[in-house]
């Protein structure tokens, strides 16, 4: 699914990043949920970024889905973003004037799919994660646990093949953490490949696979990583999450 | 004043840090005020009234007393030798003139070149009913016909190059003349008494002469003569004063309401005498004109300066619309800060006293660009319609009203946002 | 892609932001649409048919500064050596005196009636006094009768023969021919072309000849000339020396061309319309400054949301498309207020000047102007917020 060959990335700029990522090399199988762990400004948001496509990265190459994302145009970034990943932020980045419904459809707009198969998404995707009834209510009218769940619905109402979701449960309680936990898995169990970027050592075990990042650099143990442990899977029905 | 000095401070470190809407703010503001100014100068200065104690008691009587017969006409706007003869023959006006101007070429000597002149001829109530100032001399003790001259005070220093010349002698138009008089610096805008044909917007006159000395040498209007009938108009000494050769303005000073009723019952006798001796032939219009109402009498408002007045304040509109609408989104951006300060103890009054130094700043920035915008525009103007260029200096009060306008306008539009910024939600706001 | 639906919303959320801009957006409209009008309206005075040619005529304005001068016989002394000193200067095709200048707002004017019948009164009708080289100066053709080569003094006895133009011998007499008959002014002559006399009068091409001394020149008089083509600045410069050589008492008041009474006589107009003209370019400069710092704000403000967007896989293409189809929303939206208020102050307008009813292209091509300027302004500061960098934007503080 993901095929990261000796990647770098230097920052040239004065950003809030000094870390750069150096020669990273990682696989990532369809189906998997790789758990993203490090200390703070070790360039796991920058890989994560890398991956979805949101930063440009200075050499090796990336094979997404088998295409390389290497010299792609704007354009077709954005499209292969839209079509084949799902973002999760700790902060959400819902946008706050958009209903749910404004919030979820978006992407699909982006797509270019018509009102009626938006629609159609938008409500099964917020059935998902148990939000139908709350579909013309505002972010700032909702817990953040359940924020989190709308971002989710966001991401997977396209059904990308992808879910990258950076420290989705930073800014919650443990309560709302696991519920949140609960329904990433259940994604996952449906075929969606995750990556996840935690500081929960907790969350990281729960994960199919670990992969730690110091200094740029992805730790000897997460490069020889066995076998995905979990490399074909049924189709299940959705499940309703309360 | 401490404290101000410090709120001037910190309006100027938030306007370098966002420079650009800053200026362009500004160059909103003071475009749409220049413009303004530049027109409100002209309307002002058109709708003055020239002599604000008086103007109410000054008519101008018109009547159809003409030798054809025409219904429902509107009465011609000069009047004949013979109707002012007539409007005359009564004591009820506290003072009444006749007049018209005509233009001239004045000499010391016949060997010099010529000075063209404008000339006014005259009554001698002329000078009481408008309050022109003597400098020398006095007015001629009557209406009658006499070789005599009153000469502006320009004019007297361009001739003489001295002011003080009574009694010398020159030649105007090949004819001798003494001076009677020279007046004093005298300006009267809009000259109101002479309204015919946009007259008004003109300078005063450089020489007056009597009346009848003008009919005697047979000086023409140079603004306005119509004949009714077949008559001779290079033959004013003769033709002029008893045939229908229309030229005279004539003014009545009417001090009371009384006074008013009286002349108009007088008129309104002399045309029905004169109808009975069928020399009215058309049906009586008579109309006493106040001096306040004679420029709206002979339809000559200036319809330009009136429709560009309409559309410099839409325009003045849109700028402060536009110049609030940029400054909203300033204080919008400032929010944070304007939190932040709130949190640290500052009152709203404290906020509200910063914005007041921030109005300030700005209207001081933009009244100096405004004045600036504003003279081009009245060079412009002066430039595209010279007819009105005599209305286009300040004053001080015309300045300081227009400084007035300029703290209002930086007050509206720095009100709102500043308010916005002040109650909105504290906590909110920080925590975004 | 773009949802109309949301970019109203958006807009409705900032509701006193929009409505300041819809206001002034609608009056700039209204104020573009009626200066384009008034402006358009002094162009066609301006290029309206004179029957002139309006380059190679020159009109001197003079007066004798003598009392002695202005009387005959020295004053027809005075034009004859001064029409003779004109016509000998190289370059001058035809020379004449009037009275006045065609070209003017108003003048010498009088009635003209049939005198068979007084009823058809024809009222302001400019009276031209000149020579019979007049019409060889405006190359005005003879359409009938003859012109009279005499000048005729004014000694109070006899009639002097009249020319009129041809829409006025129409409209004096209707359905006959014109020659021999009598006005109040005198027998007609001949009819000749029409050409612009003033603009004061019930119609601009009514004029009223006669080849007869001037009456008085009280308010001095002119000396009209045909130039060769080319040669009208040389000559004016010249002309002044020449006059003041055949007498020195005089004084010259201007010397113009026929195109320059045209623009004198609509200067008025002129002016205005160019001030409003002025005013409408400010206009269109404050409109654009206001897109401007909206999107500019917009952009600052809203760089989250264009980061977000980014990351669900809005490409740069169409988060500038989605910018500038909210600029071009509210440019709509306040143009359709616009135009109600491009009419009413076509209203209020005509109370005060002459001013021709507003039609429907001109406030629709003043909305596509302003468009255009609004979509400029926009650009820049929308492409400064396609660079919003999704994964700073999305970043968490």
């Amino acid at each position: 699914m993901i095929k990261i060959n000796n990647l770098s990335k230097i920052f040239r700029t004065e950003l809030i990043e000094t870390h750069a990522l150096k020669n990273i090399q990682l696989h990532v199988s369809e189906g998997e949920f790789v758990a993203l762990t490090g200390p703070s400004g070790s360039g796991k948001s920058t890989l994560l970024n890398v991956l979805g496509t949101l930063e440009h990265f200075d050499s090796g190459d990336y094979l997404l889905d088998g295409q390389s994302v290497k010299g792609l145009s704007d354009k077709a970034l954005s499209a292969l973003r839209n079509e084949k990943i799902g973002f999760i932020f700790q902060g959400f980045n819902l946008i706050k004037d958009y209903s749910l419904f404004d919030n979820i459809e978006l992407p699909l707009r982006y797509r270019g799919f018509n009102a009626a198969e938006r629609k159609r998404r938008v409500e099964h995707a917020l059935e998902q994660v148990g939000l139908a009834a709350r579909r013309d209510y505002h972010p700032s009218q909702l817990s953040g646990g359940q924020q989190q769940r709308v971002a989710i619905a966001r991401a997977i109402a396209g059904q990308p093949r992808i879910l990258l979701a950076d420290e989705p449960t930073g800014n919650l309680d443990s309560l709302m953490a696991r519920q949140v936990m609960e329904l990433l898995e259940q994604i996952n169990q449906n075929g969606c490949t995750i990556l996840m970027v935690t500081h929960d050592p907790e969350q990281a075990r729960r994960a199919g696979r670990q992969v730690q990042i110091i200094d740029g650099q992805l730790s000897d143990a997460a490069m020889y990583d066995p076998l995905a442990h979990n490399n074909a899977h049924a189709q299940s029905s959705p499940v309703a999450v309360a | 004043m401490e404290q101000f000095l410090y709120y001037l401070k910190v309006s100027l470190k938030s306007i370098r840090r966002a420079p650009l809407p800053y200026a362009l703010t500004i160059l909103i503001l003071s475009l749409g005020l220049g413009v303004f100014f530049a027109n409100a100068t002209f309307y002002y200065r058109l709708n003055a009234d020239p002599l604000p104690h008086k103007s109410d008691k000054l008519f101008f009587p018109f009547m159809n007393l003409v030798p054809y017969e025409c219904q429902n006409c509107e009465p011609p706007n000069v009047l004949s030798y013979s109707n002012v003869q007539k409007l005359s023959a009564t004591d009820i006006p506290s003072a009444k003139a006749a007049m018209y101007s005509a233009d001239g070429y004045l000499r010391l000597t016949p060997q010099q070149p010529p000075l063209p002149v404008k000339i006014r001829l005259t009554q001698p109530d002329f000078f009481r009913m408008f309050e022109v100032p003597f400098l020398h001399g006095s007015v001629w003790p009557d209406a009658s016909a006499r070789a005599e001259v009153i000469l502006s005070r320009h004019t007297a220093e361009k001739l003489f190059g001295e002011t003080d010349v009574v009694g010398r002698r020159l030649t105007l138009d090949d004819f001798e003349y003494t001076v009677s008089a020279v007046l004093a610096d005298w300006t009267m805008l809009p000259r109101l008494f002479d309204a015919n044909n946009n007259n008004h917007l003109s300078e005063v006159e450089d020489i007056y002469l009597p009346l009848e000395t003008g009919y005697d040498r047979n000086y023409l209007s140079n603004s306005q003569s119509s004949s009714f009938q077949d008559a001779d108009y290079r033959k004013l000494a003769t033709d002029g004063r008893t045939k229908a050769i229309h030229q005279l303005q004539f003014w009545v000073q009417l001090d009371t309401p009384e006074q008013q009723q009286a002349y108009r019952q007088f008129m309104a006798n002399l045309t029905a005498d004169e109808k009975k001796a069928g020399r009215h032939p058309s049906t009586i219009n008579n109309r006493l004109v106040g001096m306040r109402d004679i420029v709206a009498h002979f339809n000559q408002q200036g319809g330009d300066i009136k429709a560009f007045a309409l559309v410099t304040l839409l325009f003045l509109l849109v700028c402060l619309f536009n110049a609030s609408h940029l400054s909203l989104n300033r204080y919008i951006a400032n929010q944070y800060e304007i939190s932040l300060r709130r949190a640290l103890g500052a009152s709203r009054w404290h906020i509200q006293q910063q914005a007041m130094a921030d109005v300030l700043l700005m209207a001081g920035i933009t009244s100096v660009a405004a004045l600036l915008i504003g003279y081009s525009g009245i060079s412009l103007m002066n430039y595209l319609l010279p007819a009105n260029r005599l209305f286009s200096s300040w004053d001080w009060a015309l300045l300081l009203s227009l400084l007035a306008v300029t703290l209002g306008c930086s007050y509206l539009v720095t009100l709102y946002p500043s308010l916005r910024a002040s109650f909105g939600a504290l906590n909110q706001q920080l925590k975004e | 892609m773009i949802s109309l639906h949301l970019i109203l919303k958006s807009m409705l959320r900032r509701k006193v932001v929009t409505s300041l801009l819809l206001v002034q957006l609608a009056l700039t409209l209204a104020l573009l649409s009626n200066s384009s009008l008034l402006a358009l309206q002094t162009w066609n005075q301006l290029s309206q048919p004179t029957g002139l040619d309006l380059d190679n005529i020159l009109y001197v304005s003079l007066k004798p500064t003598s009392k002695n001068l202005q009387e005959y016989p020295a004053f027809a002394d005075l034009l004859e050596r001064q029409l003779a000193a004109v016509r000998q200067m190289p370059g001058v095709a035809a020379v004449s005196f009037t009275n006045q200048s065609p070209l003017m707002e108003g003048g010498s004017n009088g009635n003209v009636n049939d005198e068979n019948n007084r009823e058809n009164n024809t009222q302001s009708v400019p009276q031209y006094t000149v020579s019979p080289d007049f019409l060889k100066v405006l190359q005005l053709d003879v359409l009938e009768g003859e012109i009279p080569q005499k000048i005729e003094a004014w000694d109070g006895e006899s009639t002097v023969p009249v020319v009129l133009t041809k829409s006025l011998a129409e409209r004096v007499f209707p359905g006959k021919s014109a020659i021999g008959q009598l006005t109040n002014g005198g027998p007609v002559a001949a009819v000749i072309e029409d050409f612009y006399g003033q603009r004061n009068a019930e119609r601009v091409m009514y004029n009223r000849l006669q080849i007869a001394q001037i009456y008085g020149v009280a308010w001095g008089y002119g000396i009209i000339l045909r130039v060769e083509p080319g040669q009208a600045q040389h000559i004016r410069s010249q002309i002044p020396d020449v006059l003041k050589t055949a007498d020195s008492n005089i004084e010259i008041f201007s010397v113009r061309t026929m195109d320059e009474q045209l623009h004198r006589m609509f200067r008025n107009e002129f002016g205005l319309a160019t001030l409003l003209a002025v005013l409408s370019g400010l206009m269109l400069l404050v409109s654009m400054i206001s897109s401007y710092s909206n999107a500019h704000f917009n952009a600052l403000k809203r760089q989250q949301e264009i980061g977000i967007k980014r990351a669900l896989g809005a490409s740069k293409h169409s988060i500038l498309l989605e910018m500038l189809t909210e600029n071009w929303c509210t440019t709509a939206a306040g143009a359709g207020v616009g135009i109600v208020a491009a009419w009413l102050l076509n209203q209020a307008l005509a109370l005060v000047i002459s001013i021709p009813a507003l039609p429907v292209w001109l406030p629709l091509s003043a909305l596509l102007m302003l468009m255009c300027c609004v979509t400029l302004a926009t650009w820049y500061p929308a492409t400064i917020a396609t660079r919003v960098s999704p994964a700073t934007a999305t970043k968490t503080l």
